[in-house]
Parts: C-alpha cells; structure tokens; sequence
C-alpha cells in the first residue's frame, strides 16, 4: 500500500518532468518570417525596405570596398605602403598595379555588400509591399546589380521568397544589362517624380537608367566598347527630360555639394544621409577623409588624426592643368610644388583656398592637398619627427615608401570637408555630410558624352553643357574637347579628364576608363596589364557556392 | 502484516547471531591510524578484517576498535589518499601510520550522474584531489589542473587576473570557437558563457572573463577530467571537446572543524621580459638609423614603471561539522589579486553553504549547496585587437626610454610619435566590472528499496554582470576620445536552470557479478541577454588636473548619446535521457555501456533528437589467478572504450530565418536558416593499460586514443544573394582527426621515516589533422588568425584546410633584407608551421623531511610555432623613426628603418617552453598550544621562470585573433604579461 504510493508519488514526478517541453527556439530578440509578416502588420515592409536603403551606406563609403575596387584600380587613388604602415599584405598595391586574384578579400567583401543589398531589397518583395514600395526596392537592387555587372561581369538574382540553400540565376553581359534596364523601364511609372534625395524617385531611376545604356556597350564587350545610337539617343532623351524639368541644378559652390550641409545641394540627386553624431545607419563618412589626411593633420587629434593612406597621382593632378586657363598658376610638374595658386578663375575643383573658409576650425581644405600643410592659426604642420608636414607628390615606383619622407609622400584628396559642427567627436566619429551617389553634374555629362557617341555626333550640343558645366566651377570654357586620348588617359583636353576633374574619388572613375578604352594603358605605378583584369574575378568562395557562376576569364 | 512472518524473521535473526557467536572466537583489536608525514590522526579510514566484511571508520583521533573472527591474523587499513596497507594482528595497540600515495585506485572517481572507485572505472578519467592542486596565486579552478593531467592542455588567454582560458581535452576538436569542455560543478552543468559584460574602450575588445571565476578554489575537492567518450557520452552533445567535472568539499561526520588560512602575494617581475632596446642601446639606434631629435636625455625603462608591486591578499575561512546524520559546510573567500600592470586588480569573494541530512532511516537524504560568488575587476586599456592607436601594452613597448613619462611639474608627457602614455592611458581610463553569481542546488535521494535509489537535483545558476567605462578627455590623440570623452554602461545576465531525476538500481546477481543500472532524465535551460548605453561629449575631466566624477556616474551630461543596444539571446533548452549499465564480474572483468539521447532547441527542425551511445570494458589482470603469484604488481589492468560524443556549439538560431530590428524603422533578415542543422559527433576509441607495483612504489597507465570528429559545424559561404556572408551547416565527408599516446608515471622514490620524496609526471603526444575538408569537390580554404596593428591591416596568419592541423600558419616566407635594409617578403603565402602543440608534459615532485614539504609543479608544451604579432606591427622597426622603441631582435638584424612591415615567417617562432609554475616550501607545525592544530606555513612562488627561444612575453599565450568566427591559435598580440609571483601564507584549524 505505502510502497505503491511513494511509486505513484514517484512516477508522478518523473512524468512531470519527462516531456514538458517541445524544444521549440524561443528567438527572443528576432523574429521568425512568420512572426515579421504577422507582427509588423502593414507597416513592417517599410521597415524591411528601409533596411535595404541603410545597406547602401557602409559598402559605398567605405575606403576598403567599392571605392577601392572602383577608384584604387584606377589612375585617381592609390594606397602607398609607408614603411611601418599600410602594407596590410600588400591588398591596397595589388589593386592598383592590377594584380589581384580570386582571393582577394576586398574582392569578396564587395561582392558580398552587394549581394547583401540585393538580397534585403528582394526580400521587400516577399511581403506585399505596395506599388511605390516594390518600385523602390528594385530600384535599390538595381543600384547593386549595375555595380555587380560593371565590376564582375555577372550577378545572381533571387526571386522573392526562394529556398537560400539554392543556387539562384545568374545574368551576366547582354543579359544583365538588359535586365536591370527592364527592371527600371519597368518601375519608374511607380515611382514618386519628387522625394528627399535619400529615397528613390523617377529621377534617380532615371540617373540609373542613363548609366545603363552608356555603359552597355563597355558591359558586354569590355576590350573594346561599341555604343549603338539607340542607348546613346536614349541617354540623351532621358537627360534631356531631367534637365528640361529643371528640378535640379549646379551647385555655386563645388564642395558645398560634400560638406556637411549637403543635404541641401539642388545637385545631389541620390545620396544616403548621415547625422552627425548619431551612429545609428551613419556610414561612417569621416573615413573619407581619414583615409588621406595624414596623423597629425588636426592639431587636437593629434598624432591620430588620420590614417595616411590614401593618395593620387601626379599625372592625375595634372590633368587639371593645360587648357584650364589657371592665371599664373604654375602647373605642378614633379620637384616643384611651390606654384602659387590665383584666387579667382581657377578651375575650383582642384579645391585649395577657395576653400580655407569651409573648415576654419582646422585649416583642412577640401580638394588636392599638396605641400605645407597649415592649421587653421595659419602656422605650419610638422609631421611626426617634427619636420615640415609637406605632401610630396613623388610616390616610390613600388608603391612601398622606404625613404625618410614616406610619411608625407603623395598628394592627398579630401571631397568631403571635415564635419565640424560637433568638434572633434564629429570629426572622428558619425559625421554629417551626406554620401553622395548620383549627381545632376553627371547628367549634363553623359547627355555631352553621348551626344558624341551617337551615330551622328552632336559635338556642338556636347560643347554646350560642358561649358555649362565649366563655367558653374569656374573653369575657362572650351572650344572643343575630344572623348579620349587613348595614348593618354589623363590628357587634359578630353572628356575623359572632365569626367575625373568632375567626378573624382567619387567610385566613377575605373568604369569610365574601361568605357572610354584606356583602362589597360599603363599610367604611374601601373606599369604594365593583362585583359583579364577589365572584370574583377568571381570570389573563390562565391564560385565554389553557386554553380551557377562561371569565373571570368583568365582567373 | 503477518505476524508469522515477522516472527520468523525475527527467529531467523536471532538464530543466525547465535550461529555466528556460536562459531566465533572473536578477538577485539585496537589501534590508531596516523600519517606517516607528520604522525597526525587519519579520520575515516578504513579498518577491515582481511577476508572478512567486518570493518570500522576510525575516530577523529585516529583510533578504531574492531572485533574479529580470532581466525583472522590479518587487517587492511585504507583511507583515500593514502596507499592502503595490510598490517598483521599482534597482541597489543596497533600503530598504523600510512604513507601518502598519488596511486588513486581506491579513490572515488565522479563519473557524471554518479561516482565509481577509480578502479572500477573503464573509462578514461584523470582524477586531481585537492592535495595534489597547484598552488601559489590561484584565482580560477582551471589554473589549479595546469600540467597535472596527461591529454589536457590549458592555456591563458592573458594574464590578467580572472581572464578566460582556452582548454583543450586531447586535442583540437573543433574548427570553431568557444570550443572549451563541459564544466559540470556538482552535478550542475554550466553555460560556459559568462556574465561579464565586454565592453569595447575604444582601444579594442577586451578579453573575455572566466567562467569559473565565481568558484573559490579552495571549496574543491576534487577535479576529475572525463576524457574518453565512455565517460563523457553520458553528457551527450555537450561532452564532445570533454568534461571537467569540480566536485567540491563537504562537511565531514567527525566532529566540527574551523579551518582558516591566509597568504600574501606579490609580483616580483615579469617571468620573461619582451627586450626593447634599453635607454643607451636606443641612443645607438638613433644615431644608426639617422633618427634626430628623439633623444630626451632619460633612461625610462616603462615596463617597470608600470609594473604593479601592490600586495594581493587571500582570506579562506572554513566551518564544518557534522555527525552520521548529516553535516554541513561553510566557506567564505575573500581575494584581491593585483595584475602585472598597475591598476589591474580583480576582487573576488565567495560564500558557499551546504550540507546533507539523512531522514527516514538514513533512507531520505536531502542536500542542498549555496555559492554566492562576487568579483570585482580594475581593468585596464588592454584589448585583443588595438589597432594603429595602441594600447597600454603597446605604449608601454614603443615608449621611447629616453623620455620620461611625467614632467618636472607633474603632467603627463605626449610624445607626437603616434604612441600613448602608458601612465595616462591609465589616469584616463575608468573601466570597473563587477559580476554577482549564484549557483543553488537542492538535492534529494530516496533510497526506494536496498537496490534501487532515486535522486532528484534542481539547479539554478544566475549571474548578473555590470560594467562602467570612462575614457577621459583629457588624453590627446584618441579619434572620438581627445577633447570630447567617452563612456558606456554595460549589463548581462546569464541564468540557467538543471533539473535531473536519475534511477540507480545495484544488485549484485550472484556473488561474483555486480550490476548498476542508472537510468534519468535531465533538462537544461539557459537565457543569456545584455545591453549596454553609450554616449560621448562630455564637459568634465577634459583636463588631467581638473577630474571630476566618472562620466558613467552623470551619462546625462553626454552632448551625444548612441542608441542603446539590447540582446536577449535565444534560448536554449536540452531535453535528456540517459542510462549507463555497469558490469563487474569477480573483480576481472568490467563492462560499461552509456546512452545520451538529447533534445536541444538548438538543432534544426528536421533533427531535434542526437543519440550518444557508448561502451567501456576493462581487464583487470592482476585479479587473474595466474597473477596471484606475482611479486611485481599490485595492480595491471587492459581498458578499451568506445563512443560517440556530440558538439552543439553554434549560435543559438542558427535554424531558424531570424529576422532583426536595427534602428527606428528598420528591420531585415539576418541569416540563413537550415532546418537540418544538428550536432557534430565526435567518436573516439581509447585503450589504456594501468599498472602500479606493490605497495605503490612505482604506478602509471598508457593511453592511446583516436578521435574522430564528423558532422563538422561549419560556417559555409552562404549562396548569394543572402542576408549574411556565411551559415552553419554540417560538413558531410569533412574529418576532424585527432590522435595520440599518454603516458602517466609516478613513484614513491624515498620512503624513509622522515624523508619521502614522490615524482610523477606525464607526457602526452597529440597529432591533429583535417581530411576531407572539401566542399562540392574543392578544398576548403578558411582564412583566420588576424594579424593585427599599424601597416598589417586585414591580414590573416592562418588557415583551415584539407590535409593541414587546425589553424595551420599560412605566412608568405621572409627572404631575408635587400641591400638597402628593407626586408623581403615573398608573394604568395604558403604553409608555415603547426600552431598546436604536439608534445605536452608535466612534471611534479613532493619531497617530506620531518615536518618540511617541498613541492615542485612545472611542465611544458613542444612541437608548435607561436606568431609574435607584437614583434610584427608592434616593435617593428618602422617605430625608431618616428622615436617609438623597438624590438631588441629587430635592432640586432640587418634591417634598415625604412623597411615596409609585413606579416612573413619571420615572425613565426618556436613556441617550446617549459615553464616552472609553481615552487613551494611549507612547514607544518602541527597542533600548537591548546586550540591551535595543523598550523602550516609556506613559502610559494609561481612562474619562477620560463625557458624558450620565443622572444616575447611568454610562449604560453592564445590571444583572441579569431575571424569570423573562426578560431585562431598561438599568436602573441600584445598579451597582457605574465608575472612572476611570490606568496607567502599560513593556515590552521580549530
């Protein structure tokens, strides 16, 4: 009797214990997909599609993704080692000389960052978003695939709601081109005609657009580009339409479309929007200049102002030199670089004192820098051992500065003017200035540039805007101005050269050299190249995922 | 009832009492027990009739009475810890005095889920008692096992005081991190994660905190290493990388005892300095390398400046008691350890409760156990992973010896060569950490019938951890710091809860078969979350003479504050069954077999259930009738296992599409879900032979076992487009192997009266190896190991790949120096050298003479490279240009001050050590005066000295450079240093 019941006693325990839980995951702080379609309600697809907006910010701006890939490849940045610092196992020099391979991590962290962008802005998709909401959310994937295409050659896309663990399609030449084109014919009717610049509009698509047919001559044969005249008749028609709506226009002030009050710019026509001070989708936009300006280039942060890295060529520099009509300006040429510069009529995107006022609290200038730096008291830097802290434009012909200089060699670009609004934690940390993605500069460009390429060319018409545009950055106007000298990709009579005195440092500029034909001539510290590096090289990891990705020539 | 039945029960009884007496002429022997070190009273040992059950427990004392048969002429006298003896029955009181013995045969071994003699188990278990601990400054139960057992291979993560440990049963068992073993205290299996929030300083993320801290050390009893699958598969998919099972003391039945003991340390030193060119050997590098104006006339050596020489303190009290009823026990610890660096300091006081009380005809038992630990933790500006702006350590390396650290005037000096002061980097940081932790368990066992016992245990271990960090204004050259300040409040909580029924049935099935059956139930459940405020812009302490109060204290005051980040992480419940059947016929032949079946919430939709099966049997031969004449061994016995343990080790919601809010108005999916996500198994085979002579002299055992880990928990690239860069799958053909030999030998060289003397040691050897490591036909290529500083940004030093160790270096080979003095790198990186160790070995000896007791514990590692990532981006050459110090070995080369760093072989070194841990001399007083007793008194010193050709701080080093999750191994980054330590201590009881 007893003993039955301390084992009913007994049993009852055990079986208490025995199968009170299922092992469903309690997620605690996600949510499942289930439970984001039912718990955000109507509202949660804005919240998905703001995530896909907020991934633009990080891998455009930062100085190790596309804008490496985009501008160290090219004849506008370089990252010279300097003895004790950016060696970084040689992955800076390597781009520049184009000698990268399938490994190489900038290469994979891109294609990664776009994919990712691809990915959130499709998933929009899978949850009912409206007309305008879907529009903007392939927008934002077309803003990613065009990168893919321009630097892979290929890219997958996913529908909506597929199994991950399936390898997706992958488009590639011709057929991206004409996918991402579809895409945007298809979604600008659904598109607002006026927004904040941080969000899609008919005009950014259409900004996309124009891209899209001037480059897809270079996009589906990168060795030698042909343009049809029906992409350049409609990259003219499509620009012409943006400038006749008037919405938009140059800036009177070239840097003010970068420095902290950019948001403003009747230029800016996409862009992503930092707060300063606030961390939260801030892309990190003070390492723009942190990447160039050298350890002791403010005084209060002193000796880790910046990173000391980043800088141009000279041949670049020049490129702002011959037919700009820079009274008394002597040129820069190598061993000389005490030319006085003229206050006015001066091209002023070569920046300099045109712009001293933009950050007085620091004597930081927007633009080239180049020989003694001064603070902003007038008295003049020195770097690190004490001596005159004075760039040098000759950089070593390995890229690996060795010499007692190595620290002040290269001439150094700053495009986006040090926030200062919030002192020293602005100037280091979230910073205001808005990245900039699209410019209304680079319609009345392209609108120029295809006018000269369409089968009867407008060379009169091209003329016109770029004056246009010479003239808002006080630059002489010109009577003619040829697309390239492929002997010269930095000759400075070309539209080529307008294109890198326009658009520097703003991940433009290796596209432009492949459509223009001169990606693969040797300029400084590039000596010499080999076809295959036209295309970066599908990542070792992403090939071996997908089988759909065929690696691209010569990888 | 019956009465017929009771009453013939009750003849039945009486008849046989008289049979027994009828037959016996008994005889009564007395006698005392004592120690032969110190002629002190054993309590508790055992006193048995040579061929009889009759036996008794001596007195506090020592003394026991026993009536035997008079044919017996024989008593076995054993007690744990000592080897047992047979002493022949004379006429008058017998004085027994046994001898100390490592030999653990008699001793009772934790097995999970219940305890076994060592010489019953077939499993392969290292057993530690408390007297055999390492001793000197200890602050987590880990530091007491280092180099005590064969196969297991514990390393610190820094020397900071209470910083994590990386801990390696046989092996490198996983391509992951965290892959530490089970801790199990008490029957309480621990998270493994701790509490204490980390909080980035803005010099980098700090080193994780131990998650033993909250355990007083000197409350355990014993530490047994579950190292084979036989013993650990009964803790399932958790016992894959081991278990480490901490049984701690409780009270004993003889009487009420007050012990108290103390000991003061201090830091003498570094055991091993990292040579930077002193004051005058900087001069000659300067006029070398043509560097002017960085000669400052000093001589600062700032490794010294900065040394902590402050006293540490440990307090230990101790009350226990009790009678055949129950007993209890209570400590409390309290602890200040100082760190090698000054303003390091780690605080930490324990409380433990418990007791056992017998009901019900002693068949009831109810136990119940209390800890409550508290730390409190100074930590300083020291950080994994400090980029271009450095840290304490490496200011305190590159600081130029020519140039003081404090003016005439008292302010901090700032030198413009991109290297903080270390003295100010500690004025300017205020980065205080305390932890509270809990852990309670309440235990029950019901004695059902002789045969059968139920036990119940419910756990509960909560920890709650809280962190302010300052970083002062004050201190120029800090992006984000300089000017403006900047500060954080950090919390984490971690709780989880056990509860286990088990069923224990014994029976022996005729006299010479023994069974035990254990059959139960187990569920775990843990949740772990964290959050953290921060804010910079602050108006005070921008000024080093006009510091205020903690920003942390006024966080309003911030001009800007971040958004406050909140984790709660998923949590995870295991749902257990399991059994274990033991075998033991006529004491020859054993038989072991276990069964796991475990839940966990962990696993993918598709594979809730993992099964662990395994089997142990054992030989023992020296039980055999052909050994009865042997002379040579009192004990030789054959073990073999098999088993399959498992590996659950990967984040929480890995399963499962997770989706995540960010900021205001923003969320998105954050991984890829794999609904057939599920364990990695690892199946090993052990064999052991164990041997001791007679009497002990000389005793050992041989292990050779094969590991296998398949199903690897591997983080694949994720098929873009994807909402992350990598998810976790189990890699289907991948092997992770590991395979090795142990040898463990002891013996009892001098026996005399007064002068014992007792070595033992252990060398183990380990070869690790990935095969199969493919995937859709090509090999994997995982890049890890960061490589860190100024100029080696986004470097990665090691790789896990087909046909290669674990974290194999993978380093583009040093071609020596141009003639300009620039070093020469070759392009490509290839293999470089094994980072884990192949050869681990122990050595340990124990000398008694009279009341003196010497004690030596050292023991190394061989076989491995170590990457100095100091060396590399820290001291490099590059340095004496703009006036930072440098590495005396770069000084020395050919190498010019111009030359480009770069990551290269040339800074892949041998990592061989054998280091002396620990020397200690103690006197025992014995009783003093009237109340005094046990009065002992030592003398201790730890990491006298260290011997390597590894040219930094210590070759013994795993700092934190994982990537992406991908564990790294053996690279020295600027590590927090070790010091070498003196205490001194006494102790006694009441």
């Amino acid at each position: 009797m007893i003993k039955s019941f301390k084992l009913k006693v007994f049993g009852l325990v055990l079986v208490t214990a025995v199968g009170c839980t299922k092992l469903d995951e309690h997620l605690n702080s996600t949510l499942t997909n289930s439970q984001t379609a039912n718990a955000l309600g109507s509202a949660g697809v804005g919240l998905l599609l703001q995530a896909a907006y907020t991934d633009i910010g990080g891998p455009f701006t930062a100085q190790d993704n596309i804008f490496s890939l985009q501008e160290n490849s090219s004849d506008e940045s370089l990252v010279p080692t300097r003895g004790g610092d950016w060696d970084d196992n040689g992955v800076w020099r390597v781009v520049h000389a184009h000698t990268w391979d399938a490994n190489h991590g900038q290469v994979l962290n891109v294609y990664n960052a776009l994919n990712k962008i691809n990915f959130d802005a499709t998933n929009v998709l899978a949850f009912s978003p409206s007309a305008q909401q879907a529009a903007e959310a392939r927008f934002i994937r077309a803003l990613s695939l065009y990168q893919l295409l321009d630097l892979y050659g290929q890219f997958p896309v996913r529908n909506p709601g597929d199994n991950l663990l399936n390898a997706p399609q992958v488009y590639a030449g011709a057929a991206g081109a004409n996918f991402i084109i579809s895409e945007l014919t298809a979604i600008i009717p659904s598109l607002p005609t006026t927004s904040t610049p941080d969000k899609a509009n008919q005009t950014s698509a259409n900004v996309l657009l124009m891209k899209c047919y001037l480059n897809r001559g270079a996009w589906v044969n990168k060795a030698a580009p042909t343009f049809a005249d029906v992409d350049m008749q409609q990259v003219i028609s499509i620009g012409n339409s943006i400038i006749a709506a008037g919405k938009y226009s140059l800036a009177t002030e070239y840097f003010s479309n970068f420095d902290v009050n950019n948001g403003a710019s009747k230029e800016n026509i996409f862009t992503f929007v930092n707060t300063t001070g606030v961390g939260a989708n801030n892309s990190g936009i003070n390492g723009t200049w942190a990447k160039t300006l050298h350890y002791n280039s403010y005084t209060p942060l002193n000796p880790n102002a910046g990173w000391n890295g980043f800088s141009t060529i000279s041949d670049f520099y020049n490129s702002f030199g011959a037919t700009t009509a820079m009274v008394g300006v002597t040129q820069f040429k190598a061993g000389n670089i005490s030319g006085k510069y003229a206050d006015t009529s001066v091209d002023t995107r070569i920046g300099g004192r045109f712009s001293w006022l933009s950050t007085p609290q620091s004597g930081i200038k927007p633009g080239f820098l180049i020989g003694q730096q001064y603070n902003e008291t007038g008295a003049a830097e020195i770097d690190r051992k004490g001596a005159p802290l004075a760039f040098d434009p000759t950089i070593a012909s390995d890229m690996k500065e060795t010499g007692a200089n190595l620290e002040v060699t290269g001439i150094r670009v700053v495009k986006y003017t040090p926030d200062f609004s919030n002192g020293a934690a602005s100037y280091g940390g979230p910073s205001g200035n808005d990245l900039v993605i699209f410019r209304y500069a680079d319609v009345l460009l392209m609108v120029a540039e295809a006018k000269m390429r369409a089968g009867s060319p407008d060379v009169a018409g091209a003329l016109t805007l770029i004056n246009q545009l010479r003239t808002a950055r006080k630059a002489a106007t010109v009577t003619s101005m040829p697309l390239v000298n492929t002997n010269n990709p930095e000759d400075p009579t070309t539209l080529l050269a307008e294109r890198g005195r326009e658009f520097y440092w703003e991940s433009q500029r290796r596209t432009d050299l492949i459509r223009f034909g001169v990606f693969l001539k040797p300029w400084q510290y590039k000596p010499t190249d080999d076809p295959k590096y036209l295309l970066f090289p599908i990542p070792s990891q992403a090939l071996a995922a997908n089988p759909n990705l065929t690696q691209n020539p010569g990888y | 009832m019956n009465f017929k039945i009771v009453k013939s029960a009750f003849v039945g009884l009486f008849l046989s009492l008289f049979v027994i007496n009828a037959q016996a002429q008994n005889k009564t022997v007395t006698g005392k027990v004592t120690d032969s070190k110190d002629g002190s009273a054993i309590v508790a040992a055992s006193v048995v009739g040579q061929g009889t059950t009759i036996g008794v427990r001596t007195a506090a004392d020592g003394s026991f009475k026993l009536t035997v048969p008079s044919s017996v002429n024989t008593l076995f006298i054993s007690s744990v810890g000592y080897a047992s003896k047979q002493v022949s029955i004379t006429g008058g009181e017998l004085k027994v005095s046994l001898v100390e013995s490592s030999e653990q045969l008699n001793e009772v071994v934790v097995i999970g889920y219940g305890t076994a003699r060592k010489k019953d188990v077939t499993g392969a278990v290292s057993s530690v008692q408390a007297k055999d601990f390492n001793q000197g400054v200890i602050t987590t139960p880990d530091q007491l096992l280092q180099n005590k057992v064969a196969g297991l291979d514990i390393t610190s993560a820094s020397g900071q005081p209470g910083a994590a440990t990386t801990v390696k049963i046989r092996g490198n068992n996983s391509v992951r991190a965290n892959s530490n073993p089970l801790y199990v205290i008490d029957g309480v299996p621990l998270d493994g994660r701790s509490a204490r929030p980390s909080a980035g300083t803005g010099f980098g993320s700090s080193p994780d905190a131990n998650p033993l801290n909250f355990i007083n050390p000197n409350d355990i009893q014993s530490i047994d290493v579950l190292k084979d699958a036989s013993s650990a598969a009964i803790y399932g998919s958790r016992g894959a990388n081991g278990v480490i099972v901490i049984t701690t003391k409780s009270g004993s039945s003889t009487g009420t005892k007050l012990e108290f003991g103390t000991s003061l340390s201090t830091n003498a030193g570094l055991m091993k300095n990292y040579d930077v060119l002193d004051a005058p050997t900087f001069v000659k590098g300067l006029a070398k390398y043509g560097v002017s104006g960085q000669d400052f006339g000093s001589n600062v050596n700032a490794m010294k400046e900065l040394m902590n020489k402050d006293l540490s303190q440990n307090y230990n009290l101790a009350l226990s008691g009790g009678n055949d009823n129950g007993k209890f026990r209570a400590s409390f610890n309290g602890a200040t350890t100082n760190g090698t660096i000054k303003g390091s300091t780690l605080d930490k006081y324990v409380a433990n409760f418990g007791g056992q009380y017998k009901f019900l005809d002693k068949r009831l038992t109810l136990g119940f156990g209390l800890t409550y630990g508290h730390t409190s933790e100074n930590v300083i500006p020291f950080s994994n992973n400090a980029g271009s702006a450095g840290n304490i350590i490496s200011s305190i390396l590159q600081w130029n010896p020519t140039q003081k650290l404090v003016d005439a005037s008292g302010q901090f000096i700032y030198p413009t060569n991109g290297s903080g002061n270390p003295l100010a980097m500690l004025k300017a940081t205020d980065d205080k950490v305390g932890v509270n932790s809990v852990l309670a368990n309440i235990r029950a066992s019901y004695k059902i019938t002789d045969n059968l016992e139920y036990r119940l245990l419910y756990a509960v271990n909560s920890s709650n951890g809280a962190r302010a960090t300052n970083v002062y204004g004050f201190m120029p050259g800090f992006s984000g710091i300089s000017g403006v300040g900047s500060a954080a409040i950090s919390n984490a909580a971690l709780t989880s809860q056990t509860v286990t029924h088990t069923l224990d049935y014994k029976k022996d099935i005729t006299t010479k078969l023994n069974l035990d059956l254990l059959g139960g139930f187990e569920y775990w459940k843990s949740d772990y979350s964290n959050n953290s405020f921060s804010g910079t812009g602050f108006n005070t302490n921008l000024d080093v003479n006009h510091l205020t109060l903690p920003y942390t204290n006024m966080m309003s005051n911030a001009l800007t504050m971040n958004p406050p980040s909140t984790y709660v992480s998923p949590t995870t419940e295991l749902q257990s069954y399991f059994a274990r059947a033991q075998f033991n016929q006529d004491d020859k032949y054993y038989l072991t077999g276990t069964f796991r079946a475990d839940g966990s919430s962990k696993f993918g939709a598709n594979n809730k259930y993992a099964y662990f099966p395994s089997v142990g049997a054992k030989w023992a031969i020296i039980n055999e009738n052909f050994m009865k004449a042997n002379k040579l061994f009192s004990n030789l016995a054959l073990r073999a296992s098999y088993g399959v343990t498992g590996n659950q080790e990967f984040p929480a919601g890995a399963s499962q599409e997770q989706f995540a809010f960010g900021s205001f108005n923003n969320a998105g999916q954050i991984n890829v879900a794999n609904p057939n996500l599920k364990w990695e198994q690892s199946t090993s085979i052990d064999l052991g032979l164990e041997f001791s002579t007679k009497n002990g002299k000389v005793y050992g055992a041989i292990d050779w076992y094969n590991k296998n880990t398949t199903n690897i928990l591997f983080q694949s690239t994720a098929i873009q487009p994807a909402p992350a860069s990598i998810y976790f799958i189990n890699l289907p053909n991948a092997q992770l192997n590991n395979t090795g030999v142990e040898f463990t030998l002891g013996a009892n060289l001098l026996t005399k009266k007064d002068l014992t003397w007792d070595v033992n040691g252990y060398v183990a050897f380990n070869k690790n190896m990935l095969t199969k490591f493919t995937q859709n036909g090509q090999d994997i290529q995982i890049l890890t190991g960061s490589i860190d500083g100024q100029g080696v940004s986004g470097t990665l030093g090691q790789v896990i790949t087909n046909n290669q160790p674990i974290n194999e270096f993978y380093l583009k080979k040093f071609l020596g120096f141009d003639a300009n003095g620039n070093q020469l790198i070759a392009n490509s990186p290839t293999m470089a050298g094994n980072p884990n160790p192949t050869t681990t070995y122990g050595l340990s000896t124990t000398v008694n003479y009279k009341k003196f007791t010497f004690v030596v514990n050292g023991g190394g590692s061989a076989g491995y490279s170590v990457y100095n990532n100091t060396a590399t981006s820290v001291t490099n050459i590059s340095g004496i240009a703009n006036g930072r110090n440098i590495s005396l070995a770069a000084y020395n080369s050919a190498e010019m001050a111009t030359s480009p760093v770069a990551a290269s072989s040339r800074f892949l070194e041998s990592g061989d050590f054998f280091k002396l841990r620990n020397a200690s001399v103690s006197y025992h007083f014995g009783n003093y005066g009237k109340y005094i007793k046990n009065l002992n008194a030592f003398l201790s010193g730890n990491n006298l000295f260290v011997i390597t050709k590894f040219t930094g701080f210590d070759p013994e080093v795993n700092i934190d450079k994982g990537s992406n999750n991908y564990p790294s191994r053996s690279i020295e980054y600027l590590p927090y240093p070790t010091a070498r330590t003196f205490s001194a201590g006494v102790n006694f009881s009441l």
